[in-house]
Parts: structure tokens; C-alpha cells; sequence
């Protein structure tokens, strides 16, 4: 009778604490960080930072490269064409386009248009102007797109002495409509190193 | 016979670690024309040091000021490792209008530099918004 008392109080002593230390383990905590700041996790994908920095060095390459400036009318009229993702990863590359919209608009040297290219944003410009032309009886003059800015993501994967290396390049090119000619062009890459642990499953 | 192993295990052990430390150094030789052709814009600049143990390690060598398509600001810093082995810092660049104000640019943000031993390297940005004046480059240890 002593004995399972005992037991009973041994286990209820040792499982107790044990299962309050498990759940108190799993606790979540959460904390709000600057997306593009030193604590962004780092993975072997494009993290945030990534973006910000491949966005910035191709903007940068762009505007140092003088290609916009050479259009006939200022601002330059830019439509965004299609930004293939060819790596592994399933990403949304607006997360990549958008920023340089955003950092070519801020410029003055750009304006971009909606009225030409695929998605949302195109439908809704062209039933607009379909509007606008039901309403007043009259075609809107669109401005004729001077550029064209197309892109492409592409990964490779090297794999050695157990670390497993990913390169990611950013690949943009800006062409003049009038000649077809690509004015301007960059391809800059990251490359990230993931060393898998020797502990572990 | 214990002297004569204390005599050799000194060289020994002297040249094993002069083979350890060598074999970590990864420094960088550059050559670079005599009488430079290019026409830099350096400009001068104030420095608030509140890592010494960083200032140590990486040190800016010059800032390079340019203006690109018209109207915007180019900064280029030259950022040299005064170790001789491989260091890794982080830098962000930030714009300044003429009121003092901060201009955010929609790219901006600290970015990872890697430098080879006693490795000097050009670091860049361009100021998206014409409104950018000045500068502040922030470095951090990684």
C-alpha cells in the first residue's frame, strides 16, 4: 500500500514539473521587426532583405546607366512586361517589381504605365478608357510607351562536403520600343550558403 | 634526453602555429595604375565612433560624391578590412533632404558586405528622389 502511495506520488512528482516544462517550452513569442533590418530570418530562399537589396542594386545600375534620360519625352513612359520565375521557390515577384516601380516613379524620371501588359491592373485601365470613351464619345490619346522592362529569377544549386549552396540571379533588361534594342540590361546575383547540422534529424 | 625534447617541441610547436595562422590569412594584393585618371569628388565628412572594436576592424577610407541622370545623388564609400582574415559587416545607406528630413526610398535598407583580408572594397547607392541632398552610411558588425 506504501509502495504504490509512493509511486503514485514519484510519478505525479516527476510527470507534473515534466509536462508544465514541455508546455512552458511552447510558448510563442512574436515580436515586430524591420522587414528589411538585421533581424530578418536568413534561409536559403530570397528573404526580405534579399529583395530590398537586389531591387536597390538594379535601380541603382538603371539610373547610373543614363538609358532613361535618352527618351524623347520626360518622364519616360515604362511598361512593366512579365517577370519570369524560374527557380524552385514560390514567390510573388512583385515583391521584386514593385519596389523598383515604386523607386523609378520616385525619381520623376519615369511614369509607368497600366494601359499595356497582363494582370489586374491592365483590365482595369482598359475598361476605364473604355468608359471614358462610352462617356464622352471620344477615344483617349494614350501616351506611346517609349520602354519596356522585363525580368527573370533564376536559381541555381550547388551541393558540396554537406554544404548545399543556392545562387539566385536577378536578371533585368529595359528595351526601347521604337527600336527593339535592349538599352539597358543587369544580372546581379546572391548566393547563399546553408551548412546542414551533423546533429539532428 | 628531456632537454634535447623540450628544444625540438619548441620549433615544432612554433611552426604549427605559424602554419594554422597562415593557412587563415586570406589578404588581398591589388595593383592599380600610379597616376589614377579618374576624377573623384571626395568629399569630407563627420564620423561618430560607438563601436571601437568595429573601427578597428573596417574602416572608410573615402567618400565619392556624384550626381546621375541630372538630378540624382550618387555616394560611393570606400570601405577597407584592417584584419587579415575574413570579416562580414552590415551598411545601410540613408538620404537626407534640404530641410533635415529623412528620405525613405522604397529599396532601402542594410545590406551584407564580405571583405577578404586587408581587402578594400566600393560600396554604392543612388538616392531615388531628387529631394535627397544628404547621406548617412550606417556600418554594423554582422
Amino acid at each position: 500500500m506504501t509502495t504504490i502511495r509512493f509511486k503514485t506520488a514519484l510519478l505525479a512528482g516527476v510527470l507534473l514539473p515534466s509536462a508544465l516544462l514541455i508546455t512552458g517550452c511552447q510558448t510563442a513569442e512574436t515580436r515586430t521587426i524591420d522587414a528589411s533590418g538585421p533581424q530578418a530570418l536568413n534561409t536559403g530562399g530570397i528573404n526580405s532583405q534579399d529583395w530590398y537589396a537586389a531591387a536597390d542594386q538594379l535601380v541603382g545600375s538603371l539610373l547610373t546607366s543614363g538609358a532613361l534620360d535618352k527618351a524623347a519625352v520626360q518622364p519616360a513612359v515604362l511598361a512593366i512586361d512579365r517577370i519570369i520565375n524560374n527557380t524552385q521557390l514560390n514567390i510573388d515577384t512583385d515583391l521584386l517589381i514593385k519596389k523598383i516601380r515604386v523607386a523609378l516613379i520616385q525619381t520623376g524620371k519615369v511614369a509607368v504605365t497600366n494601359t499595356m501588359g497582363l494582370g489586374e491592373r491592365a483590365v482595369v485601365a482598359s475598361e476605364a478608357a473604355e468608359m471614358d470613351e462610352m462617356t464622352t464619345g471620344k477615344k483617349a490619346k494614350t501616351p506611346a510607351i517609349n520602354y519596356t522592362l522585363y525580368g527573370k529569377l533564376i536559381q541555381q544549386v550547388d551541393r558540396l562536403n554537406g554544404v548545399t549552396q543556392n545562387t539566385y540571379s536577378f536578371q533585368m533588361s529595359l528595351v526601347d520600343v521604337r527600336t527593339g534594342l535592349t538599352v539597358w540590361e543587369d544580372d546581379r546575383a546572391i548566393a547563399k550558403q546553408t551548412k546542414k547540422s551533423t546533429l539532428g534529424w | 634526453m628531456k632537454m634535447s625534447f623540450r628544444l625540438l617541441a619548441a620549433p615544432v610547436m612554433a611552426a604549427g602555429l605559424l602554419a594554422v595562422l597562415s593557412g587563415c590569412a586570406t589578404n588581398v594584393n591589388t595593383v592599380s595604375r600610379a597616376q589614377p585618371q579618374a576624377a573623384t569628388n571626395y568629399i569630407s565628412d563627420k564620423r561618430v565612433v560607438t563601436d571601437n572594436t568595429l573601427a578597428r576592424t573596417v574602416r572608410i577610407n573615402a567618400i565619392n560624391q556624384g550626381v546621375v541622370s541630372g538630378n540624382l545623388l550618387k555616394i560611393q564609400a570606400e570601405v577597407e578590412n584592417l584584419k587579415n582574415d575574413l570579416r562580414s559587416v552590415r551598411y545601410k545607406f540613408e538620404w537626407i533632404d534640404k530641410d533635415g528630413m529623412a528620405v525613405n526610398g522604397p529599396t532601402e535598407g542594410w545590406r551584407v558586405l564580405q571583405l577578404q583580408g586587408r581587402e578594400t572594397v566600393n560600396i554604392s547607392t543612388v538616392a531615388v528622389s531628387p529631394r535627397a541632398v544628404d547621406f548617412v552610411l550606417k556600418i554594423s558588425e554582422l
